[in-house]
């Protein structure tokens, strides 16, 4: 996707992050970023607490590196960005190798699943250079193979993350009453750095009680076989392009339209935009074609992803309400809107830009009162 | 009203911003009271914590909350449940 230059009124440590985010596709981003990084007037550790709250390190981190500004970073800063980038890459081949383990499992017993989030973007989207920073390690299955795929879990020696939670009672009971997951699942692990492997099995493109829903038994259909970088012969089952766009933009939407994420300050950030960025600028021939409207359409989200790509657009000038042709959807009312209660939608006006860059998202209020949603 | 209904009414305006002001209606559903997945959690928490209960998994599922008048009659069934 084409795109302008961002402008700069949110200061240059913001734009840096923008750029990156977005993903750097010219000479004139990568002077833009240069210029930005060399600039007398950044704050470090604006620029470097931004970097942390949207899960950017590693990937400011690469773009200091690659750009060769060894000596245009305080030393101490950059000797930090530089062992940060490590690290993620020694964590990322940890996932890489538990994410064969559990994929095998599960596909010795027949249970159909798909890998998601980070670990398959890591190398299709982010060039395996070790800058997509993941948590956890994410799969999608069926609702009917929960039990099933509990058992295998248990077996790979995996407990429930409540074990390990600040307050398990808690989690305990979220994860009951919103069974679109597993419960959270962890492993102790005896690596240099690492002591817990976390995965997250989703089993819903969407959420509990959400009033629309792509079928998880018709995304798992035909997966794309995704080979693993440094594994000869091995891949790992991931969506193929049209439910992976879905699936990363009804996530997307579901943390950033929910209130009770933004609450929990756990909702979006600037990468996971910059996903759907990549995704949409890496398979743009099948995501244009009709396919990908007509199964919008037969299943009710057009709006929610059109919700998503007006903010991102709004957000990062990108051009994807127009390519994939969605002028017609997400009305200016859906798109200033926020879920709190199911059936009851609360206007929301500040922007997604400053959204983003806030860092008290939560104390952010809805300017008019609660009112029944369509 | 007993000290149970206090109570268990107190527990509810804690976390419901609509229940506040008003008197409680049992046959609401608590989605209109401002209930919403998270502070369902909440609210069991507390109705855990006060009342020294534990909802067992069969009891974690929205019909035990879909109204005041339902979540008491949990409340009440598993402190009964306790005594016994």
């Amino acid at each position: 996707m084409t795109r302008s230059l961002p402008d700069q009124s949110l200061g240059p440590e913001w734009t840096i992050l923008e750029l990156l985010a977005r993903g750097i596709i010219d000479d004139s981003e990568v002077q833009m970023v240069r210029d930005l990084l060399t600039t007398d007037t950044l704050k470090w550790g604006e620029l470097l607490e931004q970097a942390l709250r949207h899960k950017m390190f590693p990937m400011l981190a690469h773009q200091i590196m690659s750009a060769s500004l060894r000596f245009d970073v305080p030393t101490n800063i950059y000797m930090h960005l530089e062992s940060a980038l490590e690290w993620n890459r020694w964590q990322i081949e940890v996932f890489r190798r538990e994410t064969v383990r559990v994929a095998q499992a599960l596909a010795d017993r027949g249970i159909p699943f798909v890998v998601t989030k980070g670990m398959a973007f890591e190398s299709t989207l982010y060039d395996s250079l070790g800058t997509r920073y993941m948590n956890d390690i994410d799969f999608m299955i069926t609702p009917r193979d929960r039990d099933k795929v509990m058992t295998v879990m248990q077996e790979l020696g995996f407990r429930p993350f409540v074990d390990w939670a600040k307050d398990a009672r808690r989690e305990e009971i979220s994860s009951r009453l919103n069974p679109d997951h597993l419960p959270k699942l962890a492993r102790e692990i005896d690596q240099p750095g690492i002591r817990l492997i976390d995965i997250d099995i989703a089993n819903s493109l969407t959420w509990t009680k959400s009033p629309f829903d792509v079928p998880v038994e018709e995304a798992l259909e035909n997966p794309v076989a995704q080979p693993i970088p440094g594994m000869s012969g091995v891949s790992i089952p991931c969506f193929r392009p049209i439910y992976q766009f879905l699936f990363t933009v009804l996530h997307l939407f579901r943390e950033a339209w929910l209130q009770k994420f933004v609450e929990s300050g756990t909702d979006v950030g600037l990468m996971k935009f910059g996903d759907v960025i990549r995704l949409i600028d890496r398979n743009q021939n099948k995501l244009t074609d009709s396919e990908l409207l007509r199964i919008m359409q037969t299943h009710g989200v057009t709006d929610a992803v059109a919700w998503v790509l007006r903010h991102m657009d709004e957000t990062f000038h990108t051009h994807a309400v127009e390519l994939l042709a969605l002028e017609k959807h997400g009305n200016e009312k859906l798109l200033r809107s926020q879920m709190r209660s199911p059936g009851y939608v609360n206007a929301w006006s500040e922007s997604m830009r400053g959204r983003l860059q806030s860092k008290s998202r939560g104390s952010v209020q809805p300017v008019a009162p609660a009112h029944r949603g369509s | 009203m007993d000290d149970i209904t206090t109570q268990f009414e107190e527990c509810l305006r804690r976390h419901l911003r609509s229940a506040k002001p008003n008197p409680i209606n049992y046959d609401v559903e608590l989605v209109q009271l401002g209930l919403d997945s998270m502070t369902a959690v909440a609210v069991l928490m507390d109705m855990e914590k006060t009342f020294g209960i534990r909802f067992p998994d069969d009891m974690l599922v929205e019909g035990t909350f879909r109204t005041a008048g339902r979540l008491k009659e949990a409340v009440q069934l598993l402190r009964e449940r306790q005594a016994s």
